[in-house]
Protein backbone atom coordinates (compact mmCIF):
# COMPACT_ATOMS: atom_id res chain seq x y z
CA UNK A 1 0.00 0.00 0.00
CA UNK A 2 1.02 3.45 -0.69
CA UNK A 3 -0.13 7.03 -0.17
CA UNK A 4 -0.91 9.52 -2.76
CA UNK A 5 2.71 11.10 -1.45
CA UNK A 6 4.27 8.18 -2.09
CA UNK A 7 2.68 7.41 -5.73
CA UNK A 8 4.25 10.97 -6.53
CA UNK A 9 7.59 9.57 -5.12
CA UNK A 10 8.17 6.85 -6.56
CA UNK A 11 7.21 8.31 -9.77
CA UNK A 12 9.94 11.10 -9.41
CA UNK A 13 12.04 8.21 -8.81
CA UNK A 14 11.82 6.39 -11.72
CA UNK A 15 15.30 6.52 -14.31
CA UNK A 16 14.85 9.73 -16.23
CA UNK A 17 12.02 11.58 -14.56
CA UNK A 18 13.70 14.91 -13.00
CA UNK A 19 10.36 16.21 -11.40
CA UNK A 20 6.11 15.12 -11.22
CA UNK A 21 3.46 16.90 -9.88
CA UNK A 22 0.04 14.75 -9.44
CA UNK A 23 -3.70 17.33 -9.93
CA UNK A 24 -7.27 16.28 -9.68
CA UNK A 25 -9.00 17.56 -12.18
CA UNK A 26 -11.20 19.97 -9.96
CA UNK A 27 -7.90 21.87 -10.21
CA UNK A 28 -6.63 20.78 -6.31
CA UNK A 29 -3.13 19.73 -6.15
CA UNK A 30 -2.27 16.00 -4.87
CA UNK A 31 1.42 16.23 -4.80
CA UNK A 32 4.38 17.64 -5.85
CA UNK A 33 8.24 17.45 -5.97
CA UNK A 34 8.88 20.28 -8.13
CA UNK A 35 9.48 23.93 -7.13
CA UNK A 36 7.56 25.81 -9.67
CA UNK A 37 4.45 23.68 -9.92
CA UNK A 38 2.32 26.40 -10.41
CA UNK A 39 3.14 27.02 -14.40
CA UNK A 40 3.19 23.36 -14.63
CA UNK A 41 0.02 23.09 -12.97
CA UNK A 42 -1.88 25.58 -15.12
CA UNK A 43 -1.10 23.78 -18.23
CA UNK A 44 -1.87 20.17 -16.51
CA UNK A 45 -5.33 21.24 -16.13
CA UNK A 46 -5.85 22.73 -20.24
CA UNK A 47 -3.53 19.70 -21.62
CA UNK A 48 -6.48 17.36 -19.75
CA UNK A 49 -9.20 19.36 -20.67
CA UNK A 50 -8.36 20.10 -24.81
CA UNK A 51 -7.03 16.40 -25.17
CA UNK A 52 -10.56 15.01 -23.66
CA UNK A 53 -12.50 17.67 -26.41
CA UNK A 54 -9.91 16.41 -29.40
CA UNK A 55 -11.07 12.97 -28.55
CA UNK A 56 -14.65 13.68 -28.16
CA UNK A 57 -14.51 15.59 -31.52
CA UNK A 58 -12.33 12.52 -33.09
CA UNK A 59 -13.77 9.72 -31.29
CA UNK A 60 -10.58 8.20 -30.09
CA UNK A 61 -11.33 5.86 -27.22
CA UNK A 62 -8.62 6.67 -24.50
CA UNK A 63 -5.86 9.49 -23.74
CA UNK A 64 -2.55 7.64 -23.14
CA UNK A 65 -0.75 10.28 -22.61
CA UNK A 66 0.41 14.18 -24.13
CA UNK A 67 3.93 15.45 -24.98
CA UNK A 68 5.35 18.77 -25.00
CA UNK A 69 8.67 18.49 -26.78
CA UNK A 70 11.17 21.05 -25.71
CA UNK A 71 14.46 22.23 -27.12
CA UNK A 72 16.23 21.56 -24.26
CA UNK A 73 15.04 17.58 -23.96
CA UNK A 74 13.41 18.68 -21.13
CA UNK A 75 10.36 17.49 -22.10
CA UNK A 76 6.69 17.39 -20.29
CA UNK A 77 4.19 14.37 -20.49
CA UNK A 78 0.98 14.62 -18.81
CA UNK A 79 -0.81 11.47 -18.11
CA UNK A 80 -4.71 11.46 -17.33
CA UNK A 81 -5.70 9.07 -14.66
CA UNK A 82 -9.05 7.34 -14.52
CA UNK A 83 -10.81 10.65 -16.11
CA UNK A 84 -9.96 12.24 -12.71
CA UNK A 85 -6.53 12.56 -11.77
CA UNK A 86 -3.81 14.16 -14.31
CA UNK A 87 -0.36 13.41 -13.57
CA UNK A 88 2.58 15.51 -14.53
CA UNK A 89 5.88 14.15 -15.17
CA UNK A 90 9.31 16.39 -16.49
CA UNK A 91 11.97 14.26 -18.19
CA UNK A 92 15.55 14.67 -17.67
CA UNK A 93 17.59 15.88 -20.73
CA UNK A 94 19.41 13.19 -21.18
CA UNK A 95 17.25 9.80 -20.52
CA UNK A 96 15.83 7.20 -23.09
CA UNK A 97 11.95 8.74 -23.25
CA UNK A 98 10.58 4.99 -23.94
CA UNK A 99 12.32 2.87 -21.15
CA UNK A 100 10.48 5.91 -18.43
CA UNK A 101 7.37 6.85 -20.31
CA UNK A 102 6.78 2.57 -20.23
CA UNK A 103 7.66 2.58 -16.44
CA UNK A 104 5.21 5.30 -15.38
CA UNK A 105 2.13 3.08 -17.74
CA UNK A 106 3.07 0.24 -15.67
CA UNK A 107 3.06 2.36 -12.46
CA UNK A 108 -0.26 4.04 -13.36
CA UNK A 109 -1.19 0.45 -14.69
CA UNK A 110 -0.92 -0.15 -10.80
CA UNK A 111 -2.67 2.23 -9.10
CA UNK A 112 -5.43 2.12 -11.72
CA UNK A 113 -6.23 -1.34 -10.62
CA UNK A 114 -8.50 -0.43 -7.96
CA UNK A 115 -10.73 2.46 -8.89
CA UNK A 116 -12.24 3.37 -5.34
CA UNK A 117 -8.68 3.14 -3.31
CA UNK A 118 -7.37 5.52 -6.50
CA UNK A 119 -10.38 7.99 -6.12
CA UNK A 120 -9.48 7.98 -2.20
CA UNK A 121 -6.72 9.85 -3.10
CA UNK A 122 -8.05 13.06 -4.20
CA UNK A 123 -10.17 13.97 -0.80
CA UNK A 124 -9.73 16.29 2.25
CA UNK A 125 -7.18 13.86 3.67
CA UNK A 126 -5.57 13.42 0.23
CA UNK A 127 -1.59 12.87 1.02
CA UNK A 128 -2.08 9.95 3.88
CA UNK A 129 -4.89 8.11 1.82
CA UNK A 130 -3.91 5.01 0.80
CA UNK A 131 -3.81 3.41 -2.72
CA UNK A 132 -2.38 -0.07 -4.07
CA UNK B 1 1.10 23.62 -50.07
CA UNK B 2 -0.65 20.53 -51.00
CA UNK B 3 3.05 18.91 -51.95
CA UNK B 4 4.27 19.43 -48.03
CA UNK B 5 1.43 17.95 -46.94
CA UNK B 6 1.77 14.93 -49.31
CA UNK B 7 5.39 15.11 -48.50
CA UNK B 8 4.21 14.25 -44.98
CA UNK B 9 1.71 12.01 -45.56
CA UNK B 10 4.66 9.77 -47.17
CA UNK B 11 6.66 9.19 -43.94
CA UNK B 12 5.80 5.64 -42.55
CA UNK B 13 2.85 6.09 -39.88
CA UNK B 14 1.36 8.91 -40.71
CA UNK B 15 -2.09 8.77 -41.84
CA UNK B 16 -2.60 12.63 -43.18
CA UNK B 17 -1.80 16.20 -42.24
CA UNK B 18 -3.78 19.50 -42.09
CA UNK B 19 -2.98 23.06 -42.03
CA UNK B 20 -4.84 25.25 -39.52
CA UNK B 21 -4.80 29.03 -39.00
CA UNK B 22 -6.41 30.24 -35.95
CA UNK B 23 -8.22 32.98 -38.10
CA UNK B 24 -8.69 31.43 -41.49
CA UNK B 25 -10.12 28.28 -39.87
CA UNK B 26 -9.01 24.97 -41.68
CA UNK B 27 -6.84 25.75 -44.86
CA UNK B 28 -5.96 22.14 -45.99
CA UNK B 29 -6.32 18.65 -45.46
CA UNK B 30 -5.02 15.67 -46.79
CA UNK B 31 -6.77 13.12 -44.30
CA UNK B 32 -8.87 10.63 -45.35
CA UNK B 33 -12.75 11.54 -45.95
CA UNK B 34 -13.46 10.00 -42.73
CA UNK B 35 -11.97 12.87 -41.04
CA UNK B 36 -14.65 15.95 -41.83
CA UNK B 37 -13.71 19.31 -41.86
CA UNK B 38 -15.94 20.23 -39.53
CA UNK B 39 -14.46 18.27 -36.88
CA UNK B 40 -10.88 19.03 -38.18
CA UNK B 41 -11.32 22.66 -37.80
CA UNK B 42 -12.47 22.11 -34.00
CA UNK B 43 -9.30 19.70 -33.79
CA UNK B 44 -7.05 22.60 -34.85
CA UNK B 45 -8.84 25.06 -32.59
CA UNK B 46 -8.65 22.56 -29.46
CA UNK B 47 -4.64 21.96 -30.68
CA UNK B 48 -4.02 25.64 -31.15
CA UNK B 49 -5.11 26.79 -27.74
CA UNK B 50 -3.09 24.01 -26.41
CA UNK B 51 0.07 24.80 -28.36
CA UNK B 52 -0.51 28.22 -26.92
CA UNK B 53 -1.19 27.09 -23.50
CA UNK B 54 2.58 25.01 -23.83
CA UNK B 55 4.29 28.32 -25.37
CA UNK B 56 3.18 30.56 -22.53
CA UNK B 57 4.44 27.77 -20.19
CA UNK B 58 7.88 26.86 -22.01
CA UNK B 59 9.43 29.14 -24.43
CA UNK B 60 11.52 26.64 -26.18
CA UNK B 61 7.84 24.74 -27.07
CA UNK B 62 8.81 22.49 -30.26
CA UNK B 63 5.35 20.70 -30.74
CA UNK B 64 2.89 18.56 -29.23
CA UNK B 65 1.88 15.22 -29.26
CA UNK B 66 -1.55 13.45 -28.00
CA UNK B 67 -0.98 9.83 -27.65
CA UNK B 68 -4.74 7.85 -27.64
CA UNK B 69 -5.10 4.59 -28.18
CA UNK B 70 -5.09 3.83 -31.80
CA UNK B 71 -3.54 6.94 -32.75
CA UNK B 72 -1.24 9.57 -32.29
CA UNK B 73 -2.25 13.54 -32.99
CA UNK B 74 1.47 15.73 -33.63
CA UNK B 75 0.70 19.74 -33.81
CA UNK B 76 3.45 22.29 -34.79
CA UNK B 77 3.87 25.74 -35.27
CA UNK B 78 5.18 26.54 -38.29
CA UNK B 79 4.98 30.25 -38.15
CA UNK B 80 2.73 32.75 -35.88
CA UNK B 81 -0.89 31.47 -36.61
CA UNK B 82 -0.35 28.44 -38.90
CA UNK B 83 -0.27 24.96 -37.48
CA UNK B 84 0.29 21.74 -39.09
CA UNK B 85 -0.64 18.92 -37.37
CA UNK B 86 -0.90 15.16 -38.63
CA UNK B 87 -2.57 12.03 -37.57
CA UNK B 88 -0.38 9.06 -37.30
CA UNK B 89 -0.63 5.25 -35.85
CA UNK B 90 1.01 4.73 -32.23
CA UNK B 91 4.11 2.91 -33.97
CA UNK B 92 5.69 6.44 -36.05
CA UNK B 93 9.02 7.91 -36.28
CA UNK B 94 8.47 10.89 -33.53
CA UNK B 95 12.08 11.59 -34.72
CA UNK B 96 11.47 11.10 -38.56
CA UNK B 97 8.43 13.47 -38.05
CA UNK B 98 10.22 15.86 -36.10
CA UNK B 99 13.37 15.93 -38.54
CA UNK B 100 10.32 16.67 -41.44
CA UNK B 101 8.37 19.71 -39.57
CA UNK B 102 12.15 21.05 -39.03
CA UNK B 103 12.06 20.92 -43.03
CA UNK B 104 8.85 22.03 -43.58
CA UNK B 105 8.78 24.95 -41.02
CA UNK B 106 11.91 26.07 -43.43
CA UNK B 107 10.00 25.68 -46.14
CA UNK B 108 7.44 28.08 -45.42
CA UNK B 109 9.68 30.52 -43.59
CA UNK B 110 11.83 30.75 -47.06
CA UNK B 111 8.49 30.46 -49.23
CA UNK B 112 6.93 33.51 -47.31
CA UNK B 113 3.62 31.86 -47.08
CA UNK B 114 1.52 33.53 -44.85
CA UNK B 115 -1.24 32.49 -42.72
CA UNK B 116 -4.06 34.12 -44.17
CA UNK B 117 -2.72 33.71 -48.04
CA UNK B 118 -5.76 32.33 -49.47
CA UNK B 119 -3.75 30.36 -51.91
CA UNK B 120 -4.96 26.82 -50.56
CA UNK B 121 -8.63 27.74 -48.89
CA UNK B 122 -9.42 28.13 -46.05
CA UNK B 123 -11.72 25.59 -46.20
CA UNK B 124 -15.56 26.38 -46.28
CA UNK B 125 -15.98 24.87 -42.49
CA UNK B 126 -18.93 27.47 -41.15
CA UNK B 127 -17.59 29.61 -38.78
CA UNK B 128 -14.11 29.09 -38.51
CA UNK B 129 -13.16 31.96 -40.95
CA UNK B 130 -12.72 34.96 -39.35
CA UNK B 131 -13.10 38.44 -41.22
CA UNK B 132 -9.68 39.86 -42.15
CA UNK B 133 -7.78 42.34 -40.36
CA UNK B 134 -5.32 44.90 -40.86
CA UNK B 135 -1.71 43.56 -40.07
CA UNK B 136 -1.47 46.55 -37.37
CA UNK B 137 -4.28 45.79 -35.46
CA UNK B 138 -2.88 41.87 -35.43
CA UNK B 139 0.38 43.08 -34.16
CA UNK B 140 -1.59 45.33 -31.21
CA UNK B 141 -3.69 41.85 -30.38
CA UNK B 142 -0.40 40.51 -30.13
CA UNK B 143 1.17 42.61 -27.72
CA UNK B 144 -1.90 42.94 -25.80
CA UNK B 145 -1.73 39.26 -25.79
CA UNK B 146 1.94 39.41 -24.01
CA UNK B 147 1.07 41.46 -21.47
CA UNK B 148 -2.00 39.83 -20.18
CA UNK B 149 0.10 36.97 -19.77
CA UNK B 150 2.13 39.28 -17.60
CA UNK B 151 -1.25 40.02 -15.46
CA UNK B 152 -2.67 36.13 -16.19
CA UNK B 153 0.38 34.07 -16.00
CA UNK B 154 -0.18 31.04 -19.08
CA UNK B 155 -3.74 31.38 -19.03
CA UNK B 156 -3.80 34.62 -20.90
CA UNK B 157 -3.53 32.78 -24.00
CA UNK B 158 -6.48 31.07 -23.99
CA UNK B 159 -8.44 33.66 -22.46
CA UNK B 160 -6.87 36.32 -25.21
CA UNK B 161 -8.09 34.22 -27.54
CA UNK B 162 -11.77 32.98 -26.27
CA UNK B 163 -12.30 36.96 -25.76
CA UNK B 164 -10.88 37.85 -29.29
CA UNK B 165 -13.74 35.69 -30.82
CA UNK B 166 -16.54 36.72 -28.45
CA UNK B 167 -15.42 40.58 -29.49
CA UNK B 168 -15.52 39.84 -33.37
CA UNK B 169 -18.90 38.42 -33.21
CA UNK B 170 -20.30 40.88 -31.59
CA UNK B 171 -19.48 43.47 -33.99
CA UNK B 172 -16.31 45.09 -37.03
CA UNK B 173 -13.06 44.30 -36.17
CA UNK B 174 -11.66 47.67 -35.84
CA UNK B 175 -9.46 49.79 -33.03
CA UNK B 176 -12.60 51.63 -32.45
CA UNK B 177 -14.41 48.67 -30.78
CA UNK B 178 -10.93 47.90 -28.65
CA UNK B 179 -12.19 49.28 -25.29
CA UNK B 180 -14.81 46.77 -25.67
CA UNK B 181 -12.65 43.65 -26.18
CA UNK B 182 -10.61 45.41 -23.27
CA UNK B 183 -13.71 45.21 -21.17
CA UNK B 184 -14.38 41.37 -22.10
CA UNK B 185 -10.50 40.71 -21.14
CA UNK B 186 -11.26 42.84 -17.37
CA UNK B 187 -14.27 40.46 -16.59
CA UNK B 188 -11.96 37.32 -17.51
CA UNK B 189 -9.18 39.00 -14.71
CA UNK B 190 -11.66 39.85 -12.23
CA UNK B 191 -9.58 41.09 -9.68
CA UNK B 192 -9.42 45.34 -9.65
CA UNK B 193 -5.94 45.51 -9.08
CA UNK B 194 -5.15 42.98 -11.53
CA UNK B 195 -7.19 45.01 -14.37
CA UNK B 196 -5.31 48.26 -13.23
CA UNK B 197 -2.53 46.81 -13.92
CA UNK B 198 -2.83 45.42 -17.33
CA UNK B 199 -4.25 49.01 -18.37
CA UNK B 200 -1.32 50.25 -17.09
CA UNK B 201 0.41 47.58 -19.54
CA UNK B 202 -1.81 47.96 -22.49
CA UNK B 203 -1.90 51.86 -22.15
CA UNK B 204 1.36 52.43 -24.07
CA UNK B 205 0.55 50.12 -26.95
CA UNK B 206 -2.69 52.08 -27.76
CA UNK B 207 -0.95 55.24 -27.72
CA UNK B 208 1.32 53.79 -29.78
CA UNK B 209 -1.37 52.40 -32.40
CA UNK B 210 -3.45 55.62 -32.58
CA UNK B 211 -0.06 57.25 -33.44
CA UNK B 212 0.40 55.21 -35.97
Amino acid sequence: MATAKEFVDRVARIDGVSGCLLMRNDGVLIGQTINDSEVYSTLLMISGRQAHDVMEKVGFSYCRHLGFSRRDNCHFYVFPILDNYLLGVIQHSDCSAGDMLDTVYRLIGRVSTNRADVISMGDEYAQNEKIP
Amino acid sequence: MNQILDELKSIPGVVGACVYSPRAGLKISNLPGIFKPERLAAVGKHLSKLYSAGRMSFNDLIDVSLHYDESVVVARELQKNLLVFVVCDPSFNHNLLTMSFNLLQEEVQNAGIEADDTEDGPLAVGSAAAPAKSDDLLGLFSEMKVLLGKVLGPMAGLIFDETLEVWEKQGRTEIGRIEALIELQNREIGDPDKIKHYRKLIDPELKNYQKG
